[in-house]
């Protein structure tokens, strides 16, 4: 009895205290309500957060994969290509323009490039024994590979260069030539030759004073192999300029690759070499239609989410609403013993918030998983098919704070309704109601 | 005996019904239901609130709770005026000043017996744990210990209403009001139940306001106010009921209480 009594002078005392700032019900108390009453409806609990969940599960999925493969594409384009060398080339072959001494040095002169390297692409054979093959022989400068090659490894690129006759040729390329394992051509002499017309040589800077060897004294050392990025049956070969120029004169670039000292005047620098009637490309270029490309993707994908999630909010909305009709008898009894709206309001918004948070949060998870396993997937199907795995799962932090501000609106927007029509209900009518 | 009828005569009004008058809108009509009632009940009484069906028993009740807002007239309960206050006024007075028992048992279906006794406590903002210590206390008052982690709806329809009982008092409220808490009981847990209220009014000093049809529950009362179609017919002390106050368990044996007026 004495028990009852303190408690009641001390609640009397509070009450007179602040009689008009009334006591509300702990967010924690209406949480455990919600969360109880989720788990007294199991299966309509689970099958609404389902619902949630796989709609957001796929969305992470896709939008994952979808940036995940865009970045995956960017770092594959731009490991090769840095974003400070531009292409040089022809615009067509009616007006074919050499790179040739003079040309260089315009393009040279032009304010804020470092470097220009150039090549020539050369149609020409090889000869191993009795084996000959068509190829194409690119006759490169001496730091072409260095701006065009990156995946090739420094020592590789210098050897054209640093050994007297040296050639890199692809591996489908030492099949032809009879090697079965492509290894075993380094260090072999072969014979080449190269179809060089008279339009293709100019005034050049470094022209060799000797005349032109004999064509079948073409005898050139392999000294590596280089794999194509794209191509497993490429065929081709890699050669210094210097060299074919020593057997066949004054051989002109065909196109050139250019650094630019500084990244950001690489727009300015593209147009004063256009002007000289050259077309120039940049990597810049390709991120941009590669963006472009997986702007509509994501587009795509949006529309198919909204969709997704549209199904899931009716869902939710579906629930909450019938949660609230076999609840009408609650929500009087609460208001009967002194229950306020807003907190009535509160257990039925944060019932929303319950279920659009667990879903969201499961789907993420889920959603993220998926995306790896896919990814894990096609490492094994790569690795079998000789390609180099890769990482194509990118869940970007606006993504995920996008996705939690789209769980609380959906919570908000679903439970909204709902909690303020069970606000409004009158405590008589509920208890009265059968 | 006398000392106590002085006593009681001494003490202080807790509600005051004036001119009290209700009536409900259907259609284009207004149908009245209460006629101007005019009620005092003072400190520990048990009010047993008597008449027939449709008479606006539980109408009245309703409007004493805060519940039915009357057409005209007001309530005073402890000198406030409980309808000129706001509906968050009224809902927080509920909680912390009276215990309710409604005519059927409603319950938080997903919450087990102990919690929805704990229920007028998370209502005032306490947490659910300090709500059920008290809670505990409470279920062992009304006897019903063992049915702690069971569903509200698993009972029987006397056990519910203890438990009813039980959440009604959590709070400490100062007044109870019942509104046919025997209505769908049988008659040996009617009379269980209303033994266990006169004793726990009695323990905790609690003033009763009672709905009933149950002529058998009149001796509970220690005062029977009848109404009939919307006004108060007559209003009588149950002396006999008083004089025994302290002898349930004879009033309960015998069942021979009569009313004197």
């Amino acid at each position: 009895m004495s028990f009852f009594s303190h408690q009641k002078k001390n609640e009397i005392a509070r009450t007179q205290k602040v009689r008009t700032r009334f006591s509300h019900m702990r967010i924690s108390s209406v949480l455990f309500i919600g969360y109880r009453n989720m788990f007294a409806n199991r299966m309509r609990s689970i099958l609404t957060i389902g619902g949630v969940a796989i709609g957001i599960g796929v969305i992470t999925l896709l939008i994952s994969l979808g940036f995940g493969v865009q970045e995956m594409v960017i770092h594959e384009v731009t490991k090769n290509n840095p974003s400070d060398i531009i292409d040089i080339t022809n615009k067509s072959l009616e007006s074919f323009v050499l790179l040739d001494k003079n040309t260089l040095e315009r393009i040279r002169g032009i304010d804020g490039i470092e470097q220009v390297e150039i090549r020539s692409s050369i149609g020409g054979k090889l000869f191993q024994g009795d084996s000959q093959t068509d190829v194409v022989i690119n006759a490169v400068s001496r730091h072409y590979l260095d701006l065009a090659r990156s995946d090739v490894s420094q020592t590789l690129r210098e050897k054209i260069f640093t050994e007297p006759e040296g050639i890199l040729i692809t591996p489908k390329l030492a099949n032809l030539l009879g090697f079965e394992n492509p290894s075993e051509s380094i260090g072999k002499t072969i014979e080449y030759s190269a179809v060089v017309t008279d339009d293709m040589l100019a005034d050049v800077e470094d022209v060799p004073e000797e005349t032109p060897k004999n064509e079948h004294e073409n005898m050139v050392t392999i000294v590596g192999i280089i794999n194509d990025q794209t191509k497993d049956d490429a065929v081709y070969a890699y050669i210094s300029i210097e060299e074919i120029r020593e057997r066949y004169g004054g051989v002109t670039g065909q196109f050139a690759k250019a650094r630019v000292k500084n990244e950001s005047s690489i727009e300015s620098v593209r147009l004063q070499i256009e002007q000289t009637a050259f077309v120039t490309e940049s990597v810049i270029d390709t991120i941009a239609d590669i963006n472009s490309f997986f702007l509509i993707v994501r587009s795509i994908l949006i529309v198919f989410g909204v969709i997704i999630m549209s199904i899931s909010a009716m869902g939710m909305l579906n629930t909450l609403s019938i949660s609230l009709l076999q609840r009408t008898k609650e929500v009087g009894i609460l208001k009967a013993l002194g229950t306020k709206r807003t907190d009535i309001f509160k257990i039925f918004i944060f019932e929303a918030f319950l279920i659009s948070f667990l879903g969201g949060i499961i789907g993420l998870v889920f959603g993220y998983g998926a995306a790896r396993g896919v990814n894990y997937l096609m490492n094994i199907f790569a690795i079998r098919y000789g390609v180099v795995a890769s990482s194509f799962v990118e869940v970007p932090t606006a993504f995920v704070i996008s996705i939690v501000i789209f769980i609380f609106f959906l919570g908000l927007i679903t439970g909204i309704f709902p909690a303020m029509r069970a606000s409004k209900i009158h405590a008589l009518e509920a208890l009265r109601y059968e | 005996m006398r000392e106590k009828e002085n006593m009681a005569e001494e003490k202080k009004m807790v509600i005051k019904v004036v001119g009290l008058k209700k009536s409900f809108h259907v259609g284009i009509q207004d149908i009245p239901v209460l006629y101007g009632i005019n009620l005092e009940i003072t400190e520990g009484e048990f009010v047993l609130l008597v008449g027939p069906s449709g008479c606006g028993k539980s109408t009245l009740l309703h409007s004493i709770y805060g519940l039915e807002n009357p057409t005209e007239g007001t309530v005073f309960i402890e000198e406030e005026d409980i309808w000129s206050r706001t509906k968050d006024w009224r809902a927080h007075f509920r909680n912390h000043f009276i215990g309710f028992i409604p005519q059927q048992p409603f319950w938080i279906k997903s919450l087990t017996v102990i919690e929805n006794i704990a229920i007028p406590g998370v209502i005032a903002g306490r947490t659910f744990d300090e709500s059920i210590v008290i809670a505990a206390k409470l279920i062992e008052l009304v006897g019903m210990g063992k049915w702690a982690d069971h569903r509200p709806f698993d009972l029987s329809g006397g056990q519910q209403q203890r438990i009813a009982l039980a959440r009604s008092l959590l709070l400490d409220p100062k007044f109870l009001i019942a509104d046919e808490p025997t209505g769908n009981l049988d008659f040996r847990s009617g009379e269980e139940l209303m033994t266990l209220v006169r004793n726990i009014s009695q323990q905790f000093k609690i003033t009763i306001l009672m709905v009933t049809h149950n002529t058998d529950q009149y001796k509970f009362g220690s005062r029977i106010v009848n109404m009939v179609d919307g006004q108060i017919t007559s209003d009588i002390i149950n002396k006999q009921s008083l004089s025994k106050l302290e002898e349930m368990g004879e009033v309960k044996k015998t069942g021979e209480t009569k009313i004197v007026a």
